[in-house]
């Protein structure tokens, strides 16, 4: 970094008075942090790049049955695989490796299930393009992803599984009885158990198929639905990684002493 | 000819300065050499001609009709669905289509290419370098069917240097960021805003799919999981993400999009009648030097 910031800020400016380069133009989601962090390991920002999918679910199915929902489990399960096909597709055409930060926006409605991805394509400095199925696609931010690197390991891609569970109607005079009773209510909390056994069986499967270790920063979404009393539903998902170095790289933090609080002194408000 | 009123040309060249920094941004600015100047500001409200009486949408459906035939030229992305039932019925949606409605976002490339210029004009004749800590805002304005535009930021003059010759630069980044981006060998260019707009005017299969009646007869569905993806939908936001990129990527001209901001709005405007917007912003920026070499991050824990 410069020691002169006013001689640097002349410096560039000044270069404005001269042509547009003859360079490729790329798009970015990233703060200049994360750039410099993704340049510290030799990576750069390629294209913002995304891939949605919808898929229908019967209406009737979430109110009346037996055991899990398994159209909605694989609408949840499609919509993510399609999102995140596209979104391979999309970052292997502008010549990115991988895709960092990708912001999960995720809905489940009684109609459809809705499944949103959009993220920063990425690559080694000057790198070639690699096949779409060789792109990782991955929710860490780039200041994770390039930890992630510098301890030895690698992303591999987005592991989800997702299950929808009918908490059975306990009948009239079970109800009735244990309406003045605090009492566990049995179906619901089975129900719970039952689809979280099956999302976390299937996302970790996902990271089997990917050759992965394990899968970091994993979110949960759970509890019941809210258009249909009787079902309820649990979402898993995180990035696969795996060790690509001999060894775990171990990345010992230094200990530091603020004295001057800067970052409250330049706290940028104007920035969202 | 100046676009801006006279009560605001003598203001600007009045003696104070004003600015929309925080105080912690004013400080970065003054260690890089940027000297506030005033708050500029732009303001353009347009009128949405599209859904008057008369207007392209005055009929409520597309305006392109069954066929595309009426779709005018150079209009832009048309694509149509065809029923698969044979059913000839009023209430039966025979036929859909996803267009392009170029309407639209010529109405927000005009409001806010116009604020944004008026907004460069009070820079520039206060004499300023670039415009930092840009915000951009467009809100409804009355029920008239109106928008009103609004870009404004902190014009400044960078220190120690002659006069400029060419526009101010932009950015919508102030204070330490913007401190970063010259550390890291870009300068700003410009603030990049662009929308795309589709509209969807479902056929009769992804009204069925939308309505949760996957797996009848009406939605053709092979599959005996009752899972169907809803193409006309997926088709519709798949368009309006590439297009906003595309309409960026064009602004652009060898440099690089930086700390974009993509956003999507849909409104359902009736059953079956829906509008799927994106607008992308970012800052424009250009390499002015190499990057420095930089060390490997270390992380640090900070005591207190």
């Amino acid at each position: 970094m410069t020691n002169d910031l006013k001689a640097e800020v002349r410096r560039a400016v000044a270069s404005l008075e001269g042509k547009p380069p003859k360079a490729d133009s790329t798009t970015s989601d990233l703060s200049i942090d994360e750039e410099l962090n993704l340049h510290a390991i030799g990576w750069e920002p390629v294209e913002l790049v995304s891939g949605v999918s919808l898929f229908s679910t019967p209406v009737g199915l979430w109110n009346w049955g037996e055991g899990e929902i398994s159209s909605a489990s694989q609408a949840h399960a499609l919509a993510f695989r399609y999102a995140i096909e596209r979104i391979h597709k999309d970052a292997a055409d502008a010549g990115g490796h991988g895709v960092v930060g990708v912001h999960i926006e995720r809905r489940v409605y009684s109609t459809h299930i809705e499944v949103s991805l959009l993220g920063t394509a990425v690559r080694p400095v000057g790198a070639g393009r690699v096949e779409a199925s060789n792109v990782f696609v991955s929710d860490l931010s780039a200041r994770d992803f390039t930890m992630l690197m510098v301890a030895g390991w690698a992303p591999l891609g987005l592991a989800t599984g997702a299950s929808f569970v009918y908490a059975p109607r306990r009948s009239m005079s079970t109800a009735l009885q244990q309406q003045s009773q605090n009492v566990e209510l049995r179906n619901y909390t089975d129900a719970l158990y039952s689809s979280r056994e099956s999302a976390m069986e299937r996302m970790q499967r996902v990271a089997l198929d990917l050759r992965g270790t394990g899968v970091v920063g994993v979110k949960v979404v759970e509890g019941p639905m809210g258009f249909a009393p009787h079902a309820v539903g649990f979402a898993a998902w995180g990035t696969v990684v795996r060790l690509v170095k001999e060894t775990h790289q171990f990345v010992r933090p230094s200990m530091v002493v603020s004295l001057n609080d800067l970052s409250v002194a330049f706290n940028a408000q104007t920035l969202h | 000819m100046s676009d801006l009123p006279e009560a605001a040309e003598r203001r600007l060249v009045g003696g104070t300065f004003s600015s929309g920094l925080s105080v912690s941004d004013f400080a970065a600015c003054l260690e890089m050499g940027l000297e506030p100047v005033g708050l500029v500001q732009g303001y353009c409200v347009m009128h949405e001609g599209a859904y008057a009486m008369g207007g392209v949408l005055s009929r409520n459906i597309s305006p392109f009709g069954a066929s595309g035939s009426l779709s005018p030229s150079g209009s832009g992305y048309v694509q149509n669905y065809q029923c698969p039932h044979g059913m000839i019925s009023t209430e039966h949606r025979a036929w859909g289509q996803n267009y392009e409605q170029t309407w639209v976002q010529d109405v927000w490339n005009q409001g806010f290419t116009s604020a944004f210029q008026r907004m460069l004009e009070e820079a520039t004749t206060l004499g300023a370098d670039g415009v930092v800590g840009v915000i951009d805002s467009q809100l409804p304005l009355g029920d008239v069917g109106a928008i009103e535009f609004h870009v404004w930021g902190t014009a400044v003059k960078v220190l120690d240097t002659p006069a400029p010759t060419s526009a101010p630069w932009t950015t919508y980044l102030a204070g330490q960021r913007l401190a970063k981006v010259f550390e890291a060998g870009y300068v700003p260019v410009s603030v990049i805003a662009a929308v795309s707009s589709v509209r969807v005017w479902a056929y009769c299969v992804t009204e069925y799919l939308m309505e949760g009646f996957a797996g009848s007869m009406w939605t053709n569905s092979s599959n005996s999981s009752n899972a169907i993806e809803i193409d006309q939908i997926v088709t519709a936001q798949s368009w309006s993400r590439q297009k906003v990129r595309s309409l960026a990527r064009a602004q652009l001209r060898g440099d690089a999009l930086h700390g974009a901001d993509l956003r999507l709005a849909e409104r359902e405007f009736q059953k079956g009648d829906l509008q799927i917007e994106a607008i992308l912003r970012g800052n424009r920026i250009r390499r002015f030097k190499d990057f420095d070499p930089l060390p490997i991050p270390q992380p640090t824990v900070r005591l207190s």
